[in-house]
């Protein structure tokens, strides 16, 4: 399919929808570039499945600008669904159709020749290992081959965009590690993927690049590191000491330290500054006779992070951009 | 490739998963044939005259049912969103759906109707426009079920629906009662019915009498049901796509 490789594979600007007059997305716009395996993540309920469904032709906007590959969504969509693969939810093959049928039949809605539809669906069989249960009825899969199966059918067309919704939601932890596996693959193939997920590591793990959604807003885009590092301006140390201390003295002779907690034996603490606070545990232990077992810098993780968005939308600050 | 040919593709489909199985092709059949035997017991001398109508609901039932079983069916186990990611447009999907169903209605009326030729001894006066009153009686009533399926979620809010639709259609459109026999009030009342056009040119097509001198008046006026039908469908299946 030709399109000019200087368009983002994925433009959103503005984009509104409302049910019933509650706001659904509200005013969203990102770009994905070609290649990119982007993380659309947020709670359940922010947006993330309507997006797609927009971007996708399956639900209209109430206003915004979409284009995949700079075909636009509204006057263009089936040459837009030509160009994109969708995963949806919940795997929705034909029950009755076998895994080979399922494909045969995905290449002939869009419109492959007969004989590359066979070669390809042979092909994807192999590359998602289910070469096997080529002759199996979809419904008689397990649920992790069904996945594998419905996101080897979004790619017969060799799409430009891969639309991920939830992928690994349901899985087994080997069977989610493998999909992943599959994702990454096609992302490295040259598929631009965006992957919608509520699943903190697989964002981490699988995306450059992450959209933070909440009440169909974006409240945050960058790294994993860049939005921990942007969001949560307190320095924080892990501290290992030897002997009975409690967080209230931590607290009262480390004037650096704003607060303490415990966890496990390691305290975990959110400090003004690293190195006067470090300055600062050294004395006190020296005083106290303590020894100290290690202390070491502790970067909030991902999930602290979305926590931390989480609950300053919540207060109604709307989160910080 | 043509968005026709994915039509095709969409009905070969349904025709393979849905339309072949035997519990269908018997309940299609049996209704009808029992409903003609009971009439033959009844009546040895006449019973041919109601064959032509028995053929029709027999279309009306048959596409009705199965169109909306087919649609409702796929909307609940997701596979119909499958068709919607496609790059098919909502025509093709509905030509697809209702060519299928067509079909199913079409092979079952022509299977009592080789019944009754063989068995009974009927005999087509005129087989053009009994084919074409199948052809188009077929294509309404598909597009009448699947404009059901569109508007309900479950099969049995579809069924429910056309129910109001098709024993009115029955009672109104001279199944049982040729229409110059009805009543007088019930007259005008008929010909707004789809129905009436077809059983006609079934009728014209099995005695070569009718209320129609010319099969072309039957035959147009169910020309421009269809197309009406096909609007209704278009628009409600858009409606309910969010398209």
């Amino acid at each position: 399919m030709k399109t000019e490789h200087n368009l983002a594979a994925i433009s959103v600007r503005g984009l509104r929808k409302n049910y019933k007059g509650v706001p659904a997305l509200d005013g969203v716009t990102f770009d994905v570039k070609r290649g990119e395996l982007l993380a659309y993540l947020g709670p359940n309920g922010a947006g993330k499945t309507t997006t797609i469904n927009i971007l996708s032709g399956l639900l209209p906007r109430d206003s915004g600008d979409l284009a995949v590959c700079g075909v636009d969504v509204a006057k263009a969509p089936v040459r837009v669904k030509q160009l994109i693969g969708v995963v949806p939810e919940e795997s929705n093959l034909y029950p009755e159709l076998t895994s080979r049928g399922n494909l045969l039949y995905v290449g002939e809605l869009y419109g492959l020749p007969r004989a590359k539809r066979a070669l390809i669906a042979d092909q994807i069989l192999d590359q998602f290992c289910l070469s096997d249960k080529s002759n199996m009825p979809f419904r008689t899969l397990s649920r992790g081959m069904k996945r594998r199966l419905t996101i080897a059918a979004a790619l017969v067309h060799s799409p430009e965009v891969l639309f991920l919704d939830e992928p690994t939601a349901g899985l087994d932890v080997q069977s989610a590690r493998q999909l992943r596996a599959h994702v990454r693959n096609i992302n490295q193939r040259g598929t631009t993927v965006l992957l919608t997920t509520h699943n903190l590591l697989e964002a981490s793990e699988l995306c450059t690049r992450i959209l933070i959604l909440i009440k169909g807003r974006i409240v945050a885009e960058g790294s994993a590191s860049e939005i921990a590092e942007r969001l949560d301006k307190a320095k924080r140390l892990a501290v290992k000491l030897s002997g009975d201390v409690d967080e209230a003295q931590l607290r009262e002779h480390c004037p650096s330290v704003m607060g303490a907690r415990l966890e496990g034996d390691t305290f975990i603490l959110d400090v003004i500054d690293t190195h006067s606070a470090i300055a600062e545990v050294v004395s006190f232990s020296e005083k106290r006779s303590l020894q100290i077992v290690h202390i070491r810098s502790a970067t909030p993780s991902l999930e602290d992070t979305f926590v931390k968005i989480l609950e300053e939308h919540d207060a109604g600050d709307g989160g910080p951009r | 490739m043509s968005q026709l040919h994915r039509a095709l593709f969409i009905s070969r489909k349904d025709i393979r998963s849905y339309y072949g199985k035997p519990p269908l092709i018997t309940w299609a059949l049996l209704f009808p044939a029992v409903l003609m035997l009971a009439i033959y017991v009844r009546n040895p001398e006449n019973y041919l005259n109601s064959a032509p109508g028995i053929i029709a609901m027999t279309l009306l039932f048959g596409n009705t049912s199965m169109a909306a079983i087919v649609l409702t069916f796929e909307k609940r186990t997701g596979t119909l969103q499958r068709l919607l990611l496609a790059p098919v447009s909502s025509g093709t999907i509905i030509l697809g759906k209702s060519l299928s169903a067509m079909l199913y209605g079409i092979a079952t009326s022509l299977v009592l109707t080789l019944g009754l030729m063989l068995l009974l001894g009927m005999r087509l006066a005129s087989p053009a426009p009994f084919i074409l009153g199948l052809l188009l009686g077929g294509g309404i009533f598909s597009l009448l079920g699947l404009t059901a399926a569109a508007l309900v979620r479950e099969v049995f809010e579809a069924m429910t629906l056309m129910n109001f639709i098709r024993f009115p259609i029955l009672f109104i459109s001279g199944v049982f009662v040729p229409i110059e026999s009805l009543p007088a009030w019930l007259k005008p009342i008929a010909f707004i019915s789809p129905m009436t056009y077809v059983v006609e040119l079934l009728r014209l097509g099995a005695s070569g009498n009718s209320y129609f001198a010319s099969p072309l008046i039957p035959a147009l006026i169910s020309l421009a049901f269809l197309a009406a039908a096909w609007k209704l469908t278009v628009f409600a299946f858009r409606r309910q796509a969010g398209q």
